[in-house]
């Protein structure tokens, strides 16, 4: 998946490069020069305003193997096993094309997210040949499009499969593995890499200091993850081929301006730190966020704002200018616009 | 090349996206009715609990001046913690249920209701209580029929603020999955601002809060009927 993200950005923001480049010519010189001085007093990379948001290019792999993966608690998998293999089912058929289309038919096309679910339940055949399900299950949603609308396709085929299947809204992910290990909810739709390091990390395991256990192998993320998940009561299921990881946009005036496409360029060409970062509030502990954009790119930032995770206020600030470079999810219907 | 890509090329702006849709409200209408549904227990809920918490506590308060102190001051500094702190803090104890979300809602009407219970026992005139006395009313009998219909008016003053600020504060729930209409509002947030969702979320809250207020308002109306006497 992560090479069908990048087979279908690259070529827009190559096209992006191409037309500004046509159509800016002449007012290159003037951006140029105030470029050029820009960098001797240390904001050559301040924000600039445009429409249009690109994606630079994770050249050195920071992001993980973000694949969806249903995380189950592990007395209701033993309890009952046709959910682990009811949802198995799920990620045999899911797509990163089922997700991006999902989430914008409810983002752009403002369909609910249960019904976006059914349909897609429904055309994808998932509700016929799962069965051996019984009793109430609750399935966790975290409240970003994508994740209620895969938590709707899990209750759906859940309750296809003879569960009385709900889905319950949560908010972060500190508050809802917690109720996820206690049994108040049974289901959620995780990624497998962040899910992975977060448990790793949790005190009870190994600590908030260690080692990352994800990459971008899946196979290896995932047995890796499995041993330590079981010890906090949790069992994770097949991942399925659709992910939805982190990347970082900036707006395409910037892009141009400066030259990049990937962020291994935008830390050569910002060494002055005078980028403003823009993400969700815990951005500056999470590994794939800050700190992993300091570590593995050498990017230095003047501040961080926070906004919200790849939401409408990180495309807004990037947009009208307020920071220069956020966190968007590379499954995020606004990235391709044209 | 950029069409191949299908119907995600389109735009965040080049879909409608109109501050009051009507279609929104009637296709929606089920998970909307649920949100309403939390929204007017949960305040329901805080502001009775609250309530009976705050009387005896006001009672204590007027009791000395010694506890009036710690019982003012410790339901005020509970109002100063922030409402998404709040609810990060409790959640871990009573997990991702509608009970997190009361508790907190609780704390937070102590400081209004404890506040306007006290005034209102004080503002009784001593010459009042010392008649009431003269009469032969015990300690509890005072308190139902001299005390606290003199003190209903700040009673009731109480129980109108404390309602409007708890179904505001129902939407910051939404962080443990019981936000009530806040579900809208954050939802609306989530999915690309989506505007009609939003103000669906916003105005049913400030629509809720108005009803709310009215109903009381003439509960306190039927309540003290010599008020209106004493003007006409």
């Amino acid at each position: 998946m992560r090479l069908r993200a990048r087979t279908l950005l690259t070529p827009l923001a190559l096209t992006a490069v191409l037309a500004t480049a046509a159509c800016g010519s002449s007012g290159s010189s003037g951006t140029g020069g105030g470029q050029a001085s820009g960098s001797a007093s240390g904001d050559a990379c301040a924000p600039v305003a445009g429409d249009q948001l690109v994606v630079l290019r994770d050249d050195k792999q920071l992001q993980n193997a973000d694949n969806i993966v249903p995380a189950v608690n592990s007395a209701t998998a033993t309890a009952s096993p046709a959910v682990v293999t009811t949802l198995n089912a799920v990620s045999a058929a899911l797509t990163t094309e089922d997700l991006i289309r999902m989430n914008a038919a409810v983002d752009v096309q403002r369909q609910s997210a249960a019904d976006v679910a059914a349909a897609y339940v429904q055309d994808n055949g998932l509700a016929d040949g799962v069965s051996g399900g019984s009793g109430p299950i609750v399935v966790g949603g975290s409240n970003f499009t994508e994740s209620t609308v895969l938590a709707n396709v899990y209750a759906d085929v859940l309750t296809a499969a003879g569960f009385q299947a709900t889905v319950q809204e949560v908010g972060n992910r500190e508050l809802y593995l917690q109720a996820l290990r206690s049994g108040q909810i049974q289901v959620f739709p995780e990624y497998l890499s962040t899910a992975a390091d977060f448990i790793n990390r949790l005190p009870d395991v190994n600590g908030p200091d260690a080692e990352s256990i994800a990459s971008s192998d899946v196979d290896a993320t995932l047995s890796a993850l499995r041993p330590i998940a079981q010890q906090v009561g949790l069992i994770f299921g097949a991942p399925s081929e659709a992910t939805d990881q982190n990347a970082f946009a900036v707006t395409r005036e910037l892009a141009d301006q400066l030259g990049v496409t990937t962020l291994s360029e935008l830390a050569d060409a910002c060494g002055d730190g005078s980028l403003v970062l823009g993400g969700p509030p815990e951005c500056p502990e999470r590994p794939q966020c800050q700190p992993g954009l300091a570590d593995t790119y050498g990017l230095s930032f003047a501040s961080f704002t926070e906004l919200d995770a790849g939401g409408p206020l990180t495309k807004a600030a990037i947009q009208q200018g307020e920071v220069s470079i956020g966190l968007v999810f590379s499954s995020d219907g606004a990235l391709a616009q044209g | 090349m950029l069409s191949a890509a299908g119907g995600v090329v389109l735009a965040v702006d080049e879909a409608p996206n109109p501050w009051i849709d009507p279609s929104y409200v009637t296709s929606n209408w089920e998970p909307i009715l649920r949100y309403l549904g939390e929204h007017v227990r949960l305040t329901v809920a805080a502001v009775v609990i609250g309530a009976l918490i705050a009387f005896p506590l006001a009672l204590l308060a007027r009791r000395s001046r010694y506890l009036a102190g710690p019982v003012l001051g410790l339901s005020t500094l509970i109002y100063t913690i922030p409402s998404l702190a709040m609810f990060a803090f409790v959640a871990p104890v009573t997990g991702l249920s509608a009970a997190t979300v009361l508790i907190g809602l609780v704390l937070y009407s102590l400081v209004i209701l404890v506040r306007n219970f006290l005034a209102g026992l004080q503002s009784v005139p001593d010459d009042v209580r010392e008649a009431a006395r003269g009469m032969g009313y015990g300690p509890v009998r005072m308190l139902w029929q001299v005390e606290l219909p003199l003190a209903l008016p700040s009673v009731m003053a109480g129980l109108r603020i404390a309602t409007v600020s708890t179904v505001a504060l129902v939407t910051v729930g939404v962080i443990v999955g019981h936000g009530g209409l806040g579900q809208l509002i954050t939802g609306g947030f989530n999915a690309n601002f989506y505007r009609a969702e939003i103000v669906t979320g916003a105005l049913g809250c400030v629509l809720l809060a108005l009803l709310a207020d009215l109903l009381l308002a003439g509960v306190e109306k039927a309540l003290t009927p010599w008020t209106r006497r004493a003007r006409a």
